[in-house]
């Protein structure tokens, strides 16, 4: 029996307003108001989020050097450092009720990692995970960003690609806390086709079929809480 | 009495977690589900979540620390209780002592957690235990207080190894370890929190030395009987992807479907002379398979309960018709569906179907034309099968199982007549349809063929 994944297209979206929809859908799924797993794929504009793990110094410029280039600033839930969110990079936030898979965090970590890994291959780049490095690196760049938050079990925030991401924006903060890393894209491995479009048309069947789900392309408008079981 | 909140494992390989923050503050008043404290491991942070009710009497850890898993962070019991067995990071020693007053029992949660609390306070978790309202504009504070995790070398001081034979410390993931590869833990310097051994710890270390080897069996007696002619026995066949996916999704369906079945048999006299008028129309030909599904789907549209998906923990009923088709490839056989079969005419089913099926047959389907039907049916008439019973492809909950039409001699108006008639088995999964809700769906199907002039109304 195949459950559903529902894909959600946003588009280019501002950060506050995903954040508050993933949020609400989180809650909803928890409540059974949800009754699929979904996967929300976004572009944002340029911003700078802080996630529980940060440690003093990642962020080493004002927040108004920030704004002055025209990126916003978050504080959020999820685990893991600061990172950027902009252009040319494809976010996906799954809300997956993790009982309905593993009861289990660091696997739900590798299975996204997996999901990358697997989508940039068939971009032509060969991603790989670092020990103790949670995300996806291409030697000794990294590629995508990984933090998640679970409620109940089920999950919020998620993963960030680099598909043809301005990489100068990394130099303002220490990406993920890790001194000298550095950052990479699609498009600067020579991977193909470097388009966010293209890039969500692979990771979304990808995601589904790892997590054992159909998926099915959702309008955003739709996603109404709903209660799970109608009457006959 | 009180009760020790512990560090949970959220994973299996999850040797310590970092207390993100505390939601609940000493004083305050906890139920069984409210979020006590965010904790992250990994790149991950969720809720830790109270299984136990009262009032939060201590932090043991700050926010910020590092906890294995399992050891005590924070204590809920009555207002004013003394708290005591507290800090066993602060205070090693501890261990050692007789307990004056009897520790708080090693609380917990498995025991503890109403059968239902899987998903622990699904119900009581309060609304909004994200940061309230609008994120923080501003950037000057990072929320963590930071503090640095316990440097992993020092313990080796601070925590003499234990003697031999003594109860070795050492993480569950490390002992899964250890006993997988056969290392010996005794003497081994963890280098984890209070000495605890962790999975780093094992690197480099030795097997233990292997039980001497069992004595080799006698060599096996000569084969008294030697195979005859080519010499094969049996030919193994590797599986294709298809025959694997079939096993594994009619498995599926026999072991926990719950399945029963239902046969009718249709008088078809009135529907062979509709599809031979039809027919001698000269506009495509329409088979008695087209006008079953365009019957199956109009019937189920009047019957949504038959028209329904299983889901495990609910039942999702559709409201468009999409029917699935059974068809016979050389590899084995595959399903196509006819989306929106109840608003479709019997032309389009009949043009459909036959496109369909031939390019199931060159297995040039595309997987969103192989799932998603919410009910399927199988015709074996053209192999001469009078009836037979189909196994429901999951999540749907009923399959027809069409056999051949076959003049048969029934009792019609008094007489014994010829008259073609065609048996149909409905198998229905009995946790979304009941008997008679089976039975009055096949009966409108029947007077819809018996009648096919419903077929248009």
């Amino acid at each position: 029996m195949r459950r559903l994944l529902k894909v959600v297209h946003l588009g280019r979206s501002p950060y506050a307003e995903v954040l508050e929809l993933q949020r609400n859908l989180c809650r909803q799924r928890a409540d059974g108001l949800q009754p699929d797993d979904l996967l929300l794929l976004v572009e944002h504009d340029p911003v700078f989020t802080l996630g529980r793990g940060t440690r003093p110094g990642s962020l080493p410029v004002p927040a108004e050097a920030l704004h002055a280039r025209g990126a916003a600033l978050y504080e959020v839930e999820r685990g893991g450092d600061v990172t950027f969110h902009g252009p040319g990079q494809l976010v996906g936030y799954p809300i997956i009720d993790l009982t309905m898979h593993r009861e289990d965090l660091h696997w739900y970590l590798r299975e996204l990692e997996s999901v990358l890994i697997e989508s940039l291959g068939l971009l032509g780049v060969r991603g790989e995970r670092s020990q103790g490095r949670t995300g996806v690196w291409v030697g000794d760049r990294k590629i995508a960003s990984i933090g998640v938050h679970v409620k109940r079990w089920v999950t919020l925030h998620g993963f960030a690609l680099n598909v043809s991401t301005d990489l100068t924006w990394f130099d303002l903060i220490v990406p993920c806390g890790l001194p000298g890393v550095r950052m990479t894209a699609v498009a600067a491995e020579g991977g193909a086709p470097s388009t966010v479009d293209a890039v969500r048309a692979i990771v979304a069947p990808v995601f589904a079929r790892r997590f054992g789900l159909a998926p099915i392309l959702t309008e955003a408008g739709t996603l109404r809480p709903c209660a799970a079981v109608p009457g006959a | 009495m009180a009760t020790k909140v512990v560090m949970e494992a959220l994973s299996p390989t999850m040797e310590e977690g970092r207390v993100v923050e505390w939601k609940k503050q000493e004083g305050d008043t906890v139920a069984v589900g409210d979020v006590l404290a965010d904790v992250e491991t990994d790149k991950a942070v969720m809720e830790l979540v109270a299984r136990a009710g009262g009032t939060l009497l201590k932090h043991i850890v700050a926010a910020g620390a590092t906890v294995p898993v399992s050891d005590p962070v924070a204590i809920i019991g009555e207002p004013g209780e003394a708290v005591d067995g507290g800090a066993p990071a602060e205070k090693p020693a501890a261990d050692a002592k007789p307990a004056p007053a009897p520790p708080a029992p090693p609380a917990e949660p498995p025991s503890e957690q109403p059968a239902g609390a899987k998903r622990a306070g699904r119900e009581g978790e309060t609304g909004a235990s994200a940061s309230p309202g609008a994120p923080a504009p501003t950037a000057e504070q990072p929320a963590a207080p930071v503090t640095e995790r316990p440097a992993p070398a020092a313990p080796a001081a601070a925590a003499p190894a234990p003697p031999q034979g003594g109860r070795v410390k050492a993480s569950p993931l490390a002992r899964k370890i250890a006993a997988e590869r056969g290392l010996d833990l005794q003497g081994v310097a963890g280098s984890g929190p209070a000495g605890r051994i962790v999975q780093r710890d094992l690197d480099g270390l030795e097997r233990k030395a292997p039980p001497a080897a069992a004595p080799s069996p006698a060599a096996p007696a000569a084969p008294a009987f030697q195979p005859s002619g080519s010499g094969e026995p049996f030919e193994d066949v590797p599986l294709t992807q298809i025959r694997k996916t079939i096993a594994k999704r009619l498995a599926q369906s026999l072991g926990p479907i719950p399945t029963f079945y239902l046969t009718s048999e249709i008088d078809m006299e009135r529907v062979a002379d509709a599809r031979e008028a039809l027919n001698a129309l000269g506009q495509g030909k329409v088979s008695f398979n087209d006008i079953t599904i365009k019957a199956v789907a109009l019937a189920l549209k009047q019957h949504r309960a038959c028209n329904a998906w299983w889901q495990d923990d609910h039942i999702r009923y559709w409201n468009d018709v999409h029917v699935g088709m059974a068809v016979a490839i050389p590899e084995g056989l595959i399903t196509p569906v006819i989306r929106y079969a109840d608003q479709k005419s019997l032309r389009q089913i009949a043009a459909e179907a036959k496109e369909l099926a031939g390019r199931a047959r060159e297995r040039k389907l595309t997987p969103e034309e192989y799932t998603g039907a919410t009910f399927s049916v199988s015709n074996l008439g053209m192999l001469d099968i009078e009836e037979f019973t189909a196994i429901i492809n999951p999540p749907e909950a009923g399959i027809l199982a069409i056999g051949r039409m076959a003049e048969r001699a029934v009792v019609h108006g008094g007489a014994v007549e010829v008259r073609r008639r065609m048996r149909v088995t409905m198998s229905c999964d009995h946790r979304v349809i009941d008997g008679a809700t089976g039975a009055e769906f096949l009966k409108t199907l029947k007077a819809m063929l018996e009648n096919p002039l419903a077929l248009v109304w």
